[in-house]
């Protein structure tokens, strides 16, 4: 357990060295979502009903451009290879390094998601939904995302790749998060999707580590 | 009995066994194909019955079908052959894997495409985002990460090694697609074959269409073999064994 | 018991708590059944918005269809034998719309509740048989007092 802390450690205080770099993901979010008044409609009718998809959207590509960077700078400088040769078992460290990722671009992201969601006139009762939703559906953007990160980390250029790996996989918590928002706006239940996020969540949690690492281990066999 | 199976696994495994073996297999599934498949479309498209309340329209049906079982039965495959290859490091596996994702992408599109163009005249659309259809469509994107990684690795072992990971992780797509016209009230119609129940057609209708399924199980076993031997070819080449039988086929004048 | 196989089972009893939980999870989910589209028993029990974009699904009412004579519209009622809404469309209707048949219809309750669809899509079933194999099973049923419901 303390390994893991190390590890976030670590990793968020690195990161806070380079600010800039943290800040980059939740500015393009920002830019993301008001593309989306710009460019098809200001409308209140329009930005209403789709305001859940497109936060949701944005927060995705926002995530996936912040996970090339994962594994990649401890690759080129060998931090990852010691991280592999010690005694702790490699997954904990791995989940160490998704739960850093998670606190520097996903809790960021639904920190923000309110001040947008005003923005595109969602109600404040579905804005604490739509968080909700973040809440339980980043965390699996950052894990299912380590896995591609992890299998790309070795490759030049592979930004793009990585987007193709990971965008099918994110799509069931796409779903289900912006089905919550749709439902939480025409008034109905929305606990079923809340429960299958959360059921994804743990799936996640407790697969996407092992993949990751495997993962990890062949780009370091390159 | 184990002994023999471990030994036939073995005799395969080794790329050298394989390509030997592989050569007569290859000439009976692809004659198989060729018969079952021009049989059961024959029979199926113009002498089957047509339905009651599609009338001809649902003839889709026997391309339909078999393609998307395939599509989804070779992901299924790959990732076992992942598996293979991550845990007995196995070559053969990896060069088949390889072989078999651009086959399985292929009836993955042809499923999609022929379904769409099904759902045109009974649905009255071309597509819906309900849940079979997107699963089936995650699926085709599953394949071409597949592809696209392979594409993106130079080195080969490495390449075949972090495809099984993204295959096995990709699996959770396939129950989904199974069960997705059960769990959710979708457009799409449940299975037309269960493996349990008699399929709810008459004999002269499911006859043809399982025909077709064979022939176009026939059909990829037959290029996974023709892609798997030319792979191996190609990553053999400097052995002995690809060399000796390279210059005999130039000397017999092939 | 020595540290390794400790920290094995410590991951194996994660793995499975993690699976289970969402099991659980999952199971809870499907029995508060997500649906893809409203009833007619939802729209007639006020459950259903008003003036908003959705789905309404249900089975087409024998004897219902209206067609105009002079234009494409249509209006037809939609049941699950529990409640019974109106539809309106306009627009060529697929196929495999006829009366007692599923049908998936987008579009919106206006405030009369009577359903404006702008789109209608026929669901069918697995089941396929020749035109003759229907009929003559349509003349055993009708023998056959009372005919059995078909849900959707």
């Amino acid at each position: 357990m303390n390994a893991v802390w190390q590890v976030i450690r670590r990793d968020v205080t690195l990161a806070m060295r380079s600010r800039q770099e943290v800040a980059n993901p939740l500015i393009f979010f920002v830019l993301c979502a008001s593309l989306f008044p710009l460019g098809v409609s200001p409308d209140a009718d329009f930005l209403r009903p789709a305001a859940g998809g497109i936060l949701w959207v944005s927060a995705l590509l926002a995530t996936l451009l912040s996970l090339d960077s994962l594994f990649r700078a401890d690759l080129e400088d060998g931090a990852l290879e010691q991280l592999v040769l010690t005694r702790h078992p490699f997954f904990v460290l791995v989940l160490g390094k998704v739960a850093a990722h998670w606190l520097l671009t996903g809790l960021p992201l639904i920190l923000l998601s309110p001040l947008l969601g005003v923005m595109l006139f969602l109600p404040q009762d579905v804005i604490a939904v739509l968080m909700l939703t973040l809440l339980l559906g980043t965390p699996v953007l950052s894990l299912v995302g380590s896995v591609g990160a992890a299998l790309t980390a070795g490759l030049r250029g592979a930004g793009v790749l990585l987007s193709l790996l990971v965008i099918p996989l994110y799509v069931p918590v796409l779903i289900f998060g912006t089905g919550a928002v749709e439902a939480a706006m025409q008034g109905m239940p929305y606990n079923g999707q809340l429960a299958l996020m959360g059921g994804i969540l743990l799936v996640s949690l407790v697969t996407a580590p092992f993949a990751a690492a495997a993962a990890v281990r062949i780009s370091l066999s390159a | 009995m184990w002994t023999r199976f471990k030994r036939w696994f073995h005799q395969w495994g080794s790329p050298k066994g394989f390509y030997e073996r592989s050569q007569r297999w290859g000439f009976w599934l692809g004659l198989a194909a060729l018969i079952l498949i021009p049989a059961g479309l024959v029979w199926g498209l113009l002498f089957a019955p047509q339905d009651y309340q599609q009338g001809h329209s649902f003839r889709i049906i026997y391309f339909h079908v078999p393609a998307a079982m395939l599509a989804q039965s070779a992901y299924v495959f790959m990732a076992v052959a992942g598996l293979v290859v991550l845990v007995w490091r196995m070559k053969v596996a990896e060069m088949m894997l390889k072989s078999a994702a651009p086959i399985g992408a292929t009836f993955c599109f042809l499923a999609l495409f022929t379904g769409a163009v099904w759902g045109k005249p009974t649905w009255g659309t071309w597509w819906v985002w309900d849940a079979r259809l997107t699963s089936m469509l995650i699926l085709l994107f599953l394949y071409m990460g597949v592809i696209a990684l392979y594409g993106a690795i130079r080195d080969r072992q490495i390449a075949g090694r972090a495809a099984s990971v993204l295959v096995l992780v990709g699996v959770i797509n396939i129950p989904i697609i199974k069960y997705s016209v059960e769990w959710w009230n979708t457009l799409h119609q449940p299975a037309t074959f269960k493996l349990t129940e008699k399929p709810a057609m008459p004999v002269e209708m499911w006859a043809p269409l399982a025909l077709c399924a064979l022939g176009i199980y026939a059909c990829f076993a037959y290029c996974l073999l023709l892609r798997t031997r030319n792979e191996i070819l190609e990553r053999e080449k400097r052995t002995l064994w690809v060399r000796k039988l390279l210059t005999k086929e130039v000397e017999s004048g092939v | 018991m020595n540290p390794v196989r400790k920290q094995r089972l410590a991951i194996i009893a994660f793995v499975l708590l993690g699976l289970a939980g969402a099991v659980a999870l999952a199971l809870y989910a499907l029995s508060q059944n997500i649906n893809l589209f409203f009833s007619p028993d939802q729209v007639v029990a006020g459950e259903a918005p008003v003036e908003q974009r959705m789905r309404l699904g249900g089975m087409v009412v024998e004897g219902s269809v209206l067609r105009a004579s002079d234009s494409l519209k249509v209006q037809f009622d939609l049941t699950d034998y529990r409640g019974t809404v109106t539809v309106q469309y306009e627009g060529i209707l697929p196929d495999l719309f006829r009366e007692g048949q599923g049908i998936v219809a987008m579009g919106e309750l206006n405030s009369d509740r009577v359903f404006q669809a702008d789109e209608v899509l026929a669901k069918h079933d697995e089941k396929y048989m020749p035109p003759e194999i229907s009929r003559a099973l349509e003349r055993t049923s009708q023998a056959a007092a009372g005919e059995e419901a078909r849900p959707l």
